[in-house]
């Protein structure tokens, strides 16, 4: 038994919802289907069943038979007894004015001959099954809660024990503890069955299903293993999707995709909001590649590494600052670097910014090796401060040391280099007033010289940030303001970080990944959750627990210093 | 407390409820509506003829029937309204005389109103009663069919032909369909609601009314359709794009099923609380289109009541229509009631 949709196109009138979808599931295969609203997830198991609205092309395979071929009353037949659907909006989908046994029975009763008290009983045996008593088979819809809902929908798509199973957003209206039951129900239904969840739920699609399917404006971008995909994702919208979804466990604040879905691109569908983008990808369709059993379809092949360390070495004289370094960063990524004072955390980003020359190792930017700073390379990687005041010269204006870069690079006009310092200015939500522009640091506060020296590094467009301690000269409502500001230029520019800091609790809101730095090695690098929530490295696990504000005394007692909030 | 007890108490308020709750099945929350709207009634009935000017018997009988009237019968009929009462006396002496089915007498006629409203008032029944079962059930399932195949040529020329229809006022067609079968093609009756001193019995009569009904009852018919068609097409219409109808497909339920099983047994509700709505129009139509044809119901009567100025019986026409139009209301609130679930259960 298999289900196999191969090229699979929806159109409704000029739009098309579908532009060629192959999947491939066995018996017992869950797959859930993710994305946006409006990305053809719902078209996709109504096309399935046959219910789609507007005109669909290619072929699904079910049992042997090409769903689009066979005529609609053996399509008829197939509904209900060997492929079964559960939409969404549980309120509206069943019938208002009929009682929910003689519903559940009816779904028993149009695909067998049965008498109608034969099938009141069976439906009666269904409503049992999936936990509803029988004081609720007499009732009406609006009877029920939504989770009793859900069962009776669940019920009826079960009654005729059908080979597939299509879950619509199963579990959106649910409160948590109502989902968990729900959830526990949905796990025995689907076995032995093919089952498409479809769902923007991430937590949901990690609980029942072991593939998973992002789907965007009519195209698979990603597909493979769903804790893979959760864990690394490697198209830049499945990570887009993940950033966005409140899950218990992720500690970055929430980022959302810029920009808006648009149907019917040429090219890449997604490419209008994707912050790595090249020529190619507004005009052709990128193929669909499969590597490590994962269906990718991106002409940069996913998520691009910006830069790579690798084996880096410093020594000052005979002691070593940095010892064998290994270090990789991906697009629009944010990698926290956090160490106590003196671990080598600076020296690394001099390291990285050419102001010291390392003994040993590469950096590598965007594939390419580094030899040589040129202004190619900064144009690349740009850098702030820890003291605004300091970093940006007190005998510049706002305007002068916003176009510093630019002049020194000696980029484009006097009006093209007035007009990017406006531009950038706006970026980081400072005025653009002549009376601002002609300010000098002293005038201005901590904060917004901070975004005079965020303005000024990003004047050239890199696409690297290195941020040494940004935000700790100032106080924690501009600190806030600063880093939301900073999140949000990751969103729009892709921007990838690295954000140094000795502020765990600030790391962990604002990074995808950390690295720990000790004694000029790195100790630990992962997933800014996984490391605080397991750290392995004793170091590691000192700095986590002395962070969340527990120390210990001499006689080993550990004091909480939390308990003073409470 | 020990347990007998106890279970006796919660058999005895079980009891209690579902005795309160039958009660509520039988006569809805909007009972006390039309109690209120009866006694609006009778009050306006009773009020009306007593504010005109002068003297209230004139009022009631009007000029003509009181140059008629000798000293004895003005006494008599004094007394009966008894008009030289207090106004307690006189509403008193009204309510009683309508509970006997008193509703005056009517000096056109010579006869009492009750009665003279009697004889016509079943042909009135018969006319408005089948004119809106026909009208409501076509209206219906052209809706139906039509709002499933939105935009093809069928609906397309529903749309238009009954809402041409529905734009005419009842009388018109009454006229055109008089002109073209009675008078043109000569195939059916001209007036009447029986042929006089045919002497017909059983099934001949039956048949003869029938032939008589045919050309008022397909004008009303005609008239109603138009706006009970469209409003469950457009019904049809909303209900096919919900959720329940994609399940009830998913289930495999045959097109049949889910046109009538689903989308049509819902779409009985909203056309149901219209149908309520439209009953007064329904009677209004029927007064025209019996004048039209001479069909010998409570609208011819109502108009020779007026042509002879026979306020008694103008007045209890316009009671009894009413009550008609009341009663008719309350089934269709009771009807509502058992098509719809979420209202039946709503305390």
């Amino acid at each position: 038994m298999t289900l196999s949709i191969r090229e699979l196109k929806v159109s409704f009138g000029k739009t098309q919802i579908l532009r060629g979808v192959d999947l491939h599931l066995e018996r017992g295969d869950c797959l859930a289907l993710v994305g946006e609203s409006g990305g053809g997830k719902t078209t996709l198991g109504l096309a399935i069943m046959g219910q789609a609205r507007g005109s669909a092309t290619g072929e699904i395979s079910f049992q042997g038979k090409d769903l689009l071929k066979i005529s609609q009353e053996n399509l008829r037949e197939l509904r209900g007894r060997e492929m079964a659907m559960v939409f969404q909006n549980v309120e509206d989908a069943l019938d208002p004015v009929q009682r929910i046994k003689d519903q559940i029975a009816e779904a028993i009763m149009v695909h067998r001959s049965i008498s109608a008290k034969g099938a009141g009983d069976e439906a009666m045996q269904h409503l049992l099954s999936v936990g509803l008593n029988g004081e609720k088979a007499g009732m009406y819809p609006h009877q029920l809660s939504g989770g009793e809902k859900q069962r009776v929908l669940i019920a009826m798509a079960l009654v005729n024990d059908p080979d597939l199973l299509i879950l619509d957003e199963p579990t959106a209206s649910l409160d948590a503890l109502t989902k968990a039951d729900i959830i526990g129900l949905f796990r025995s239904a689907i076995l032995g069955r093919i089952c498409i969840v479809i769902t923007h739920d991430l937590s949901l699609a990690a609980a029942l299903a072991e593939k998973m399917a992002v789907l965007y404006a009519g195209r698979i971008m990603e597909m493979g293993r769903t804790a893979d995909l959760l864990r690394n994702p490697r198209h830049p919208y499945t990570r887009g999707l993940i950033r966005s979804y409140p899950a218990m466990t992720a500690t970055k604040d929430l980022q959302g995709i810029l920009g808006r879905m648009v149907h019917g691109l040429p090219g890449c569908p997604f490419h209008e909001r994707c912050t790595q983008r090249i020529d190619i990808c507004s005009r052709q369709v990128p193929p669909q590649m499969e590597e490590d059993s994962r269906i990718i379809a991106c002409h940069r092949g996913g998520i691009v590494p910006l830069l790579e360390i690798e084996n880096l070495s410093l020594a000052f004289d005979s002691y070593s600052v940095l010892c064998d370094v290994f270090l990789s960063l991906y697009e629009g990524e944010t990698l926290a670097l956090v160490g106590e004072s003196g671990s080598g955390k600076t020296t690394l980003s001099k390291v990285i910014m050419g102001l010291y020359e390392a003994d040993r190792g590469v950096v590598v930017l965007e594939g390419r090796r580094v030899n040589k700073r040129d202004s190619a390379f900064y144009s690349r990687v740009q850098m702030i401060f820890q003291n605004p005041k300091e970093s940006v010269s007190h005998r510049m204006n706002v305007l002068d040391a916003v176009q510093e870069p630019l002049q020194v690079q000696r980029i484009g006009s006097h009006e093209a280099r007035l007009r990017r310092a406006k531009e950038v200015l706006g970026l980081v939500e400072l005025p653009i007033d002549d009376d601002f522009l002609k300010r000098y640091p002293h005038e201005l506060s901590g904060g917004e010289v901070q975004r005079v020296a965020i303005a000024r590094a990003l004047a050239l467009g890199p696409k690297l940030l290195i941020a040494d301690e940004p935000t700790s000269a100032l106080d924690p409502s501009v600190q806030a303001k600063i880093l939301k500001l900073l999140m949000d230029l990751q969103d729009k520019m892709g921007l990838a970080m690295i954000f140094i800091t000795h502020d765990i609790a600030l790391a962990r809101k604002i990074s995808d990944r950390l690295a720990v730095m000790h004694k000029g090695r790195i100790v630990e690098i992962g997933a800014t959750n996984e490391i605080l929530s397991h750290p392995e490295h004793p170091y590691t696990n000192r700095l986590v627990h002395c962070a969340s504000g527990k120390y210990e005394q001499g006689n080993g007692e550990e004091i909480m210093f939390q308990k003073v909030y409470y | 407390m020990n347990s007998a007890s106890a279970e006796c108490c919660l058999t005895k308020q079980e009891h209690k409820h579902s005795f309160g709750k039958m009660l509520r099945n039988l006569f809805p929350a909007s009972f006390l509506n039309y109690i209120i709207a009866l006694a609006a009634i009778f009050s306006l009935n009773f009020i009306l003829p007593r504010l005109m000017p002068g003297d209230p018997l004139h009022a009631i009988y009007g000029d003509e029937a009181m140059v008629a009237m000798t000293p004895e019968m003005e006494a008599e009929l004094i007394r009966q309204f008894s008009l030289d009462k207090s106004w307690w006396d006189q509403l008193l002496a009204y309510v009683l005389g309508l509970l006997q089915g008193d509703l005056g007498f009517s000096y056109y006629y010579k006869e009492q109103v009750s009665q003279v409203i009697m004889g016509a008032l079943p042909w009135t029944l018969l006319l408005t009663g089948l004119a809106l079962v026909i009208a409501t059930a076509i209206g219906i399932i052209l809706g139906i069919e039509s709002g499933y195949r939105r935009s093809s040529s069928l609906d397309r020329g529903l749309v238009a032909g009954l809402m041409f229809l529905g734009g005419f006022p009842d009388f018109f067609i009454g006229i055109l369909l008089l002109l073209i079968f009675a008078v043109s093609l000569d195939v059916l009756p001209l007036s009447g609601a029986t042929s006089p001193y045919a002497g017909y019995e059983g099934l001949a009569y039956i048949l003869d009314i029938l032939r008589h009904l045919a050309l008022p009852l397909t004008s009303m018919i005609l008239v109603q359709l138009g706006g009970i068609f469209l409003l469950t097409r457009n019904t049809i219409l909303i209900l096919l794009g919900e959720s329940f109808i994609l399940t009830a497909r998913a289930k495999g339920c045959s097109e049949q099923c889910i046109k009538y099983a689903h989308a049509g047994r819902n779409s009985l509700l909203p056309v149901t609380t219209a149908t309520g709505l439209r009953i007064p129009h329904l009677m209004t139509g029927a007064l025209f289109i019996e004048i039209v044809f001479s069909y010998p119901g409570v609208g011819s009567l109502l108009n020779t009541a007026i042509a002879a100025r026979d306020y008694p019986l103008i007045q209890g026409i316009l009671l009894i229509v009413t009550l008609t139009v009341l009663s008719a209301n309350f089934l269709v609130d009771l009807l509502y009631m058992r098509l719809d679930p979420r209202v039946r259960y709503a305390h």
